[in-house]
């Protein structure tokens, strides 16, 4: 062994033994016992009805567009529902152990946290909202949605879309997997460096942050890959570069920052790795070590990161707002300007992250300047999105009051963040809690842009819509937990309060802190009452069923497809006639027209593979965690294996039989028929099974 | 979607594949920057001709591997390898050259680096900055 590990190591298991599973913490018990439960009650639940099958053919080895996103976005909700756990323990701590007198319980001097927990909490939280939370739900949405708005039948490379999910699956259990079996990393969500060095953190817990990071970064990576080459390569006839809806822009553009980006984080990471395993020293503090080098390699992916997951939730809003002013997009070709001023801008800024480290004025003064400039192409977006709503005929629907919420933050984020970027103001506030407000409200702008989304695609996937005054009920509990954890966060900021305290000295705080507190209390209320829209939204579904424009004054392509949309997406594959082409349609007449007759449909078949493949990485990542070399090299060989053997598989695509397209289409219009007319052209309703449509595809063999 | 009723074999991408020049290539790499970490670890050369020659010896491989490995060439369909590295290349100079400037003027002022040639060394003291004193355990 290259390195100095503290503890026993054994050939077979590693550093893995007894005593790392932590059964003497009642929370992390408690944690297990109710996941186990409710693994438990799903699985049987499963195995009850006998969906295993269905499960297996329908969805884990699936390959089409929309199914894999909304498995994406299931995975990102769960992990947004673990981030929040986190999240309010940390509220909890903090709002406990305030001042010298406060009490302490479970083995903490105060709150009920011992810093070594609250320190993997608090990176827990950072990496699970955004790497397992926030990437996979814009994922999802983009998957979904990308090819339906650019006309084409799956993504361009179906299979590796799927092998993206299971990786990114895969880095979300690795996650959990440290919740129970060893620790997690206590430095932060981007990693302090020297104290990830391994003599200062001796156990597993930084080498899980990195494996987790490590998987899912390949897993986007591909799923960039993937976007960009459907985007230029899979665009139906007529659908030239300036008719794209500004969705499709808006994903092109991030997925272009995160395929250049990625790979620093996965080489910052890499290099992280080998100090670690091999005992190398690009970031100790001596020998020939930087640890800034860490900093500059991680900010140069962590800055394009942020716009990566900010720009899809722009693109939400560029589609949500012209349908509820019933007018086109203010400034179309501003907008994509826009986009791309953005993402290039977010090349050039990522030092603002690390002002303080002593740097030279100029240097400073350079990415200060860099960082202001994001302004402008920021700004044209906002007006040109006030003139999309000025002398609209406005309907404050769910999507809408979401987009307009949204707008707001952007607004207080971004004023923040220009703060933030004046060199002199963020030596006071770097690494205070105002900084934390500042991207929090940011990310909250992608929450409420993404909660916007899925209430404004939801009918178009599955063919109804979400109940509506359940909705706004959520909508505003959510609003009020969010004025109240963050105005008070601001103010603590500003008032000098650093981030990442488990312990408060100053009891002249807990007023503002137990107004946090009572902000997450908002919030949780809130979680039930999204529940309840969902649950009551199921329960109705008949009533709230929807044709193919789902608002009524729908516009892009996608809308032009069935609610729920086939497995094939388009009968046909659509001419695209203009910038719009819904509502070009709906002028002129032509939405409802039929085909009479149809075509064979060339389709990917499902296959197995990616979901062992993700399995294999996941427990490679695993047994890189606890160093067993050998259950590493077993998965390693599998996966090349595998990987060899499925290159060489040529039973990968069939052709869907004309009569198949004529009976579900035939389906899908008996349904519009049976409900009488539809809103302004709603050409089908889903009378194909529950939800999507099945995929009738035969597995491949492999 | 992929268009499997096409004989992936025929692709052009999958046509210039040469498992010889692949190995090759390989093993021409794995030589040269093996001799570069020989060098390194042995400290042969002063730190400043080691930074030349492992730069030098880097780029050697790195023209190897994309011609050979990458196939930059100018040919009808091949030109996108090429024309995707050029698109990178600003972001590279971006980069590298930002950070590069970055802990040039990081160096001068809170890490006194021991490799660092004399003109470095010497720049506080001209930019009318008081040189460091050595504190201990500061490696010399
Ligand atoms: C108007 C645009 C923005 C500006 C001018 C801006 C500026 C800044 C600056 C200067 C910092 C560093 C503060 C410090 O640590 O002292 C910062 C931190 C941060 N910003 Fe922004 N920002 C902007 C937009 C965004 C967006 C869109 C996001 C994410 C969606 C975001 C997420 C973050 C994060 C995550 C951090 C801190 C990470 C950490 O220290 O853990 N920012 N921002
Ligand atoms: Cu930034």
């Amino acid at each position: 062994m290259l390195v100095n590990l503290q503890g026993p190591w054994s050939p077979l298991l590693g550093r893995l033994a007894v005593s790392q599973i932590p059964y003497e913490n009642p929370i992390l018990v408690g944690t297990f016992v109710l996941v186990v439960a409710l693994g438990m009650a799903i699985l049987g639940a499963v195995t009850y009805y006998g969906k295993w099958g269905y499960l297996w053919r329908e969805w884990l080895t699936t390959v089409d567009h929309k199914k894999i996103g909304i498995m994406y976005i299931l995975v990102g909700l769960v992990m947004l529902l673990r981030g929040f756990v986190d999240a309010a323990m940390i509220r909890s701590q903090q709002a406990m152990a305030v001042g010298p007198d406060s009490a302490g319980y479970l083995g903490a001097l105060h709150g009920y946290l011992t810093p070594f927990h609250f320190g993997q909490i608090y990176t827990a939280h950072g990496v699970i909202m955004i790497l397992f939370a926030a990437t996979p739900i814009l994922v999802g949405i983009m998957n979904i949605i990308v090819p339906l708005q650019v006309g084409a039948r799956d993504m361009a490379y179906p299979y590796l879309n799927a092998v993206g999910l299971w990786l990114t699956t895969a880095g979300a259990a690795l996650v959990m997997t440290a919740l129970f079996i060893g620790d997690f990393a206590h430095a932060g969500w981007f990693g302090n460096l020297p104290l990830n060095e391994l003599p200062y953190s001796p156990g597993v817990g930084v080498d899980y942050w990195i494996w987790a990071f490590q998987l899912s970064s390949v897993g986007t990576t591909l799923g960039g890959i993937n976007l960009i080459a459907t985007i230029v390569k899979m665009r139906a006839p007529g659908m030239t570069w300036m008719r794209l809806p500004m969705f499709t822009w808006a994903s092109l553009s991030a997925n272009i920052i995160s395929l250049t980006s990625f790979p620093v984080l996965t080489v910052s990471l890499a290099l992280l790795s080998l100090d670690r395993y091999l005992g190398t020293h690009f970031y100790t503090a001596g020998m020939g070590g930087n640890l800034m080098l860490y900093n500059d390699l991680f900010w140069i992916w962590g800055h394009p990161e942020v716009y990566f997951v900010i720009l899809p939730a722009f693109g939400m809003l560029s589609e949500i707002i012209p349908v509820f002013s019933e007018k086109t997009l203010f400034g179309y070709t501003g907008m994509v300007l826009a986009s791309f001023g953005i993402a290039g801008v977010s090349w050039g800024v990522w030092l603002h992250h690390f002002f303080t480290m002593g740097s030279a004025p100029d240097v400073n003064a350079f990415y200060s300047v860099s960082t202001m400039l994001v302004g402008i192409p920021t700004g044209v977006k906002v007006f040109n999105w006030l003139f999309t709503m000025y002398r609209g005929r406005l309907r404050f629907e769910l999507p809408m009051i979401w987009a307009c919420a949204a707008l707001f933050f952007l607004l207080v984020g971004g004023m923040t963040g220009m703060m933030n970027a004046f060199t002199t103001n963020d030596y006071m506030v770097h690494n205070s809690v105002f900084v934390v407000a500042h991207f929090h409200l940011m990310l909250l702008l992608i929450v409420y842009a993404i909660f916007g989304a899925v209430n404004f695609w939801f009918p178009k996937v599955f063919g109804f819509k979400l109940n509506e005054r359940w909705g706004k009920w959520f909508f505003w509990l959510f609003t009020a937990g969010t004025a109240t954890v963050f105005i008070p966060m601001f103010t603590l900021g500003f008032m000098g309060m650093t981030r990442r305290l488990d312990y408060i000295p100053y009891a002249q705080w807990q007023p503002l802190l137990d107004a946090e507190m009572a902000g997450i209390v908002l919030y949780s209320l809130s979680a039930v009452y999204l529940v309840a829209q969902l649950y009551v939204s199921l329960r109705d579904r008949a009533l709230n069923r929807v044709g193919a424009d789902a608002w009524g004054t729908s516009r892009s392509l996608e809308w032009a497809t069935p609610s729920p949309v086939p497995f094939y997406n388009f009968a046909y594959i659509p001419h695209v006639n203009a910038r719009d082409e819904w509502a070009w349609r709906k002028e002129n007449g032509i939405a409802q027209l039929r085909h009479d007759r149809y075509e064979g449909i060339h389709m990917p078949k499902n296959t197995g593979v990616p979901l062992v493949l993700g399995a294999l990485s996941l427990v490679l990542a695993f047994a890189l965690v606890w160093r067993m070399w050998w259950l590493a090299a077993l998965c390693l060989a599998g996966i090349v294996i595998l990987v060899i053997m499925r290159s060489f598989a040529k039973d990968t695509d069939y052709i869907v039989s004309p009569e198949e397209v004529k009976r579900v289409e035939d389906a899908l219009w008996a349904g519009t028929h049976a409900r009488g007319t539809e809103a302004e052209g709603g050409r089908g309703r889903g009378a194909v099974g529950g939800g999507l449509s099945p995929a009738h595809s035969p597995s491949a063999p492999k | 979607m992929t268009h499997g009723a096409d004989n992936p074999l025929e692709h052009p991408e999958v046509q210039l594949a040469n498992g010889r020049s692949y190995l090759l290539v390989y093993l021409f790499s794995c030589a040269l920057l093996g001799a570069a970490t020989w060098l390194v670890t042995r400290q042969a050369m002063t730190p400043i001709g080691l930074f030349l020659l492992t730069t030098a010896l880097a780029g050697v491989v790195v023209v190897a591997q994309g011609v050979f490995l990458l196939h930059m060439e100018f040919s009808e369909t091949q030109r996108w390898h090429t024309v995707s590295l050029v698109l990178f290349i600003p972001l590279f100079i971006l980069t590298i050259g930002l950070s590069a400037w970055m802990f040039h003027g990081l160096y001068r002022r809170t890490m006194l680096m021991p490799e660092m040639p004399a003109p470095a060394a010497a720049a506080p003291a001209a930019a009318g900055m008081p040189s460091m004193p050595a504190m201990p355990g500061m490696q010399r």
